[in-house]
C-alpha cells in the first residue's frame, strides 16, 4: 500500500514545525517576563515618578523641575503629621476589629463547612462588591446617623433615651465604616491562609486534649500567619488611603493620608500631594518588609503549590 | 494609468474636489455641537440640555465638569482640555485670570451677544464685579450665576430668624454645627464674621495675610476642640443630608444645599442673611482658545446670550435657587403666567429679594481660589483638621 506523505516538497513542514517551535520557545520566555513587564510598567515606573516629583519645585499650577525636600518638611513639621499618625491609629484598630470579626469565620468555613461548599460560602462575602463603594458608604449613614435606624430601634425598645451621636461623624464612624468595607479582605485571606492548616490538625489537637486558646495561639496563628498578614496589611493601607471614608463618615477635619493628598492637589500643591503618596508607599514597603522577615510572606502561597 | 497620462479634465476635477472640501470644513464647524465642559447646574429646564439646544438653536455636546478648580486647571493649562472642549465654566474673580494668563481662554466680542444689554450693572465697567470677567481689562467670560453664601439653620427647631453668623459659633448650637470642608469658604465666611464683629484684626477676608489666617484658624480650633461642629461637609448631598436629617441645626453653606435639605424632609430650613456680610462668588462661561479655533464662536455666542436671556435667569432661580445675572427677571415671571403659578411667583419675587439684600451688603467678601497665601491657608487648614 502507498504511503501518503503530508510532507511538502522540499521539506518545507520541517522548517515550518523548526519556526513554530522557536516560536513557541519565545512566546514561552515572555509569557513568564510579561508580569514583569506589566508590573515594571504600571506599577514600578509610576512609582519612581511619583518619589522624583516629590522633590520637585512647586509652581503656580503646576511644578518645575528641580531638588527639594520641602514637601516632605511640610509634611513632617506640619499637623500633616499629627494628622496621618491619627489615621494610622485608627486604621490599626480597624485591623483588629477585622482581625476578630473575620478571621473567626474563615476558620469556621475551612473546619466545619463542607468541602464542596467552602468556596460557595466564601463567595458570599464578594457579593456586597458587587455594590459601588461609595453607594456602600453611603448606605450607611441612614443607618447610623441621629435618627436613623440603629438609634430609632434602640430607643422604640427603650434601651436608650437619647440618641447616640458617637456613631456617624466621628473616628468610631470611620473605623465603622472601614470595618464593613474591608472585613470580607481578612476573611478572604484567612481562608486562604487556613488551606495551610490541615484539617487533621484540628483532630489530633482534639485527640491529645488542646483547649481552643491553645490550639489558636500555638498551631493556628503559626501556620496562618502570613495570611492574615497580608490580609491585615491590605486593611491598614486602605485605611490610610480610602479618602472616601474619613469623608463621608468622619467628624469635623476628620482625615487620613489618602485625604491630605487629595487636599493638596485641590490647593494645587502637586509635589507635597507626591510626597504624602511617597510617604505612603515607604510605609507599605516597609510594613511588607517586617511582614516578611517575620512570617515568610511566600509561604501564602504554598497551598497552592 | 500612467503618470504622465494625467490630463486637464482629471485636474479640474481635483480643483473641484479640493474646492468642496475647503468649503465643507467651516460647515462641518458650524453642524458640530458645541462640546461644553460644564456641571448640570450650568442647565435648566430639564434633565438634560434639551432645552438649552433649542433656545439658543444650537447642538450642544455637554461633559460633566466638577467645581474643582485643580480639575479645571490641570486638564485646561497642563492636559489637553484645549482639544476637548469649546466651552467651559468655572468660578469667576480667580479662574478666569488664571486661565486667560496660560492662554487657555480667549478674550469675548460682547458685541456679539444680544443680551450682554440686560447685564447686571455691577459687571460693567467699573462695577464692583467687573473684574471677575476681566483679564487685564478686556471680558474673557460671561456670568451665569452668582450667590452670597449663607447660614441655613433649621427654623422649625430653633423657631428664631437667624441674622448673624453669631449664631452658628453660639454654644447653644455646641454639637450641631457645620461648615464646609474646605478652607476656601469656610475661612473667608468665619473672617468675615471676625472682622466685623470686631473679634479679629482682619483687613481683607477674601486674601488674609499670615497672621490673619492664624487668628482665624485658632478661632475654629478652640471651637473644634470644645467639639463644636459635627461635621465639616464636602458636596450637595453630603451638606444636604446633614440638615434634613437633622444631625446639625446651622450649616454655613451653599443655598442648593438648603433648598434640597428643605424639600427632602418638608422642614422649614431656611437661609438667612447676615448682618456682617457673606463670601459671594459667580460662575462663568468661557470660551476656549481650542474652541475658537476650531470655529465654534458663533455657537458659544448663541450660548452666552441664552445665559443672558432671563428665560435662564428666572429659571435657574427657580430651581437651584442662584441669583440670575441679568435684569428683567421680575417682569419676564411676571410676563409667563404659564410658566410660574402664583406660589412660585411669591417664592421667587421673596427668593430674589433675599439675594438682593444679600449681595448689597458691604461687608461682603469675594471668594478667592488663588489667595496670595495659599500655603498658609493650606498648612493652618490642616492644623483645624487635626485639632
Amino acid at each position: 500500500m502507498a504511503t501518503l506523505s503530508t510532507d511538502l516538497p522540499g521539506g518545507r513542514k520541517g522548517a515550518a514545525g523548526a519556526r513554530m517551535e522557536r516560536w513557541r520557545a519565545v512566546a514561552a520566555r515572555w509569557a513568564f517576563r510579561l508580569p514583569l513587564v506589566f508590573m515594571v510598567l504600571f506599577f514600578a515606573v509610576p512609582m519612581a515618578a511619583t518619589v522624583v516629583f516629590s522633590v520637585f519645585e512647586r509652581t503656580m499650577f503646576w511644578m518645575e523641575p528641580g531638588f527639594t525636600l520641602f514637601s516632605y518638611e511640610n509634611f513632617f513639621f506640619s499637623a500633616r503629621l499629627e494628622n496621618f499618625l491619627t489615621s494610622m491609629k485608627y486604621s490599626a484598630i480597624a485591623v483588629a476589629i477585622c482581625f476578630v470579626l473575620g478571621f473567626p469565620i474563615a476558620v469556621f468555613v475551612r473546619r466545619s463547612v463542607p468541602q464542596v461548599a467552602q468556596h460557595r460560602v466564601v463567595l458570599l462575602f464578594i457579593l456586597p462588591f458587587m455594590v459601588s463603594e461609595i453607594i456602600r458608604v453611603f448606605a450607611l449613614r441612614p443607618v447610623l446617623q441621629r435618627n436613623g435606624l440603629v438609634n430609632t430601634t434602640l430607643m422604640d425598645l427603650g434601651i436608650i433615651d437619647e440618641p447616640i451621636t458617637a456613631l456617624l461623624y466621628t473616628h468610631t464612624g470611620v473605623v465603622i465604616g472601614e470595618v464593613l468595607s474591608f472585613l470580607p479582605f481578612i476573611v478572604f485571606s484567612g481562608f486562604l491562609a487556613m488551606e495551610a492548616v490541615p484539617k487533621y490538625i484540628f483532630e489530633v489537637c482534639d485527640d491529645l486534649g488542646v483547649g481552643p486558646w491553645r490550639r489558636f495561639v500555638d498551631v493556628i496563628l503559626p501556620l496562618a500567619a502570613p495570611g492574615i498578614f497580608a490580609g491585615s496589611v491590605f486593611i491598614f493601607v486602605n485605611g490610610l488611603g480610602v479618602a472616601l471614608l474619613p469623608n463621608i463618615l468622619g467628624g469635623a477635619g476628620a482625615v487620613n493620608a489618602g485625604l491630605i493628598a487629595t487636599q493638596a492637589i485641590t490647593a494645587l500643591d502637586f509635589p507635597l500631594a507626591m510626597a504624602v503618596s511617597a510617604i505612603m508607599l515607604a510605609t507599605l514597603m516597609g510594613l511588607l518588609w517586617i511582614g516578611h522577615r517575620l512570617f515568610d510572606l511566600t509561604r501564602i502561597l504554598t497551598p497552592l503549590n | 494609468m500612467q503618470q504622465f497620462d494625467f490630463n486637464r479634465r482629471q485636474a479640474m476635477a481635483l480643483l473641484t474636489a479640493t474646492t468642496a472640501f475647503g468649503l465643507a470644513r467651516p460647515v462641518l464647524a458650524q453642524d458640530a455641537p458645541l462640546k461644553v465642559w460644564a456641571p448640570g447646574i450650568a442647565k435648566v429646564g430639564g434633565d438634560d440640555w434639551t432645552a438649552m439646544e433649542a433656545q439658543a438653536d444650537i447642538a450642544i455636546a455637554n461633559i460633566a465638569k466638577s467645581a474643582r478648580a485643580d480639575e479645571a486647571i490641570q486638564k485646561m493649562v497642563v492636559g489637553d482640555g484645549n482639544a476637548l472642549y469649546d466651552a467651559m465654566t468655572d468660578n469667576g474673580g480667580g479662574m478666569e485670570d488664571a486661565l486667560a494668563s496660560q492662554n487657555a481662554i480667549v478674550e469675548l466680542d460682547t458685541s456679539r451677544i444680544p443680551n450682554w444689554a440686560n447685564i447686571l450693572d455691577s459687571y460693567k465697567d467699573g462695577g464692583g464685579s467687573a473684574d471677575t470677567i476681566r483679564y487685564e481689562g478686556k471680558v474673557v467670560a460671561v456670568p451665569y450665576i452668582s450667590n452670597a453664601d449663607s447660614l441655613a439653620f433649621n427654623y422649625d427647631e430653633i423657631g428664631e430668624e437667624l441674622t448673624t453668623w453669631e449664631a452658628l459659633f453660639d454654644s447653644q448650637f455646641r454639637g450641631r454645627a457645620a461648615m464646609q470642608n474646605d478652607f476656601g469658604p469656610t475661612l473667608t465666611n468665619t473672617a468675615i464674621y471676625l472682622k466685623q464683629s470686631g473679634k479679629g484684626s482682619i483687613d481683607n477676608p477674601s486674601d488674609m495675610t499670615e497672621d490673619e489666617v492664624r487668628q482665624t484658624c485658632e478661632f475654629l480650633i478652640d471651637l473644634k476642640k470644645k467639639g463644636h461642629f459635627r461635621t465639616f461637609w464636602d458636596g450637595v448631598q453630603n451638606g444636604a443630608d446633614l440638615l434634613s436629617s437633622e444631625e446639625v441645626l446651622v450649616s454655613s453653606c451653599w443655598e442648593v444645599i438648603q433648598i434640597f435639605a428643605a424639600r427632602k424632609n418638608g422642614a422649614d430650613i431656611r437661609y438667612g442673611s447676615m448682618k456682617e456680610g457673606h463670601q459671594s462668588w459667580n460662575n462663568v462661561v468661557m470660551l476656549t482658545r481650542g474652541g475658537q479655533e476650531r470655529g465654534m464662536e458663533d455657537a458659544f455666542y448663541k450660548l452666552a446670550n441664552v445665559y443672558l436671556d432671563p428665560w435662564f435667569g428666572s429659571r435657574t432661580l427657580a430651581g437651584l435657587g442662584f441669583t440670575p445675572q441679568m435684569t428683567g427677571v421680575g417682569d419676564y415671571i411676571e410676563a409667563h403666567p404659564d410658566d410660574f403659578d402664583a406660589d412660585t411667583k411669591a417664592l421667587l419675587a421673596e427668593r430674589l429679594t433675599r439675594k438682593e439684600e444679600r449681595l448689597a451688603n458691604p461687608g461682603n467678601a469675594w471668594q478667592n481660589v488663588f489667595p496670595s497665601n495659599i500655603r498658609a491657608y493650606q498648612d493652618w487648614w490642616a492644623r483645624v483638621q487635626a485639632a
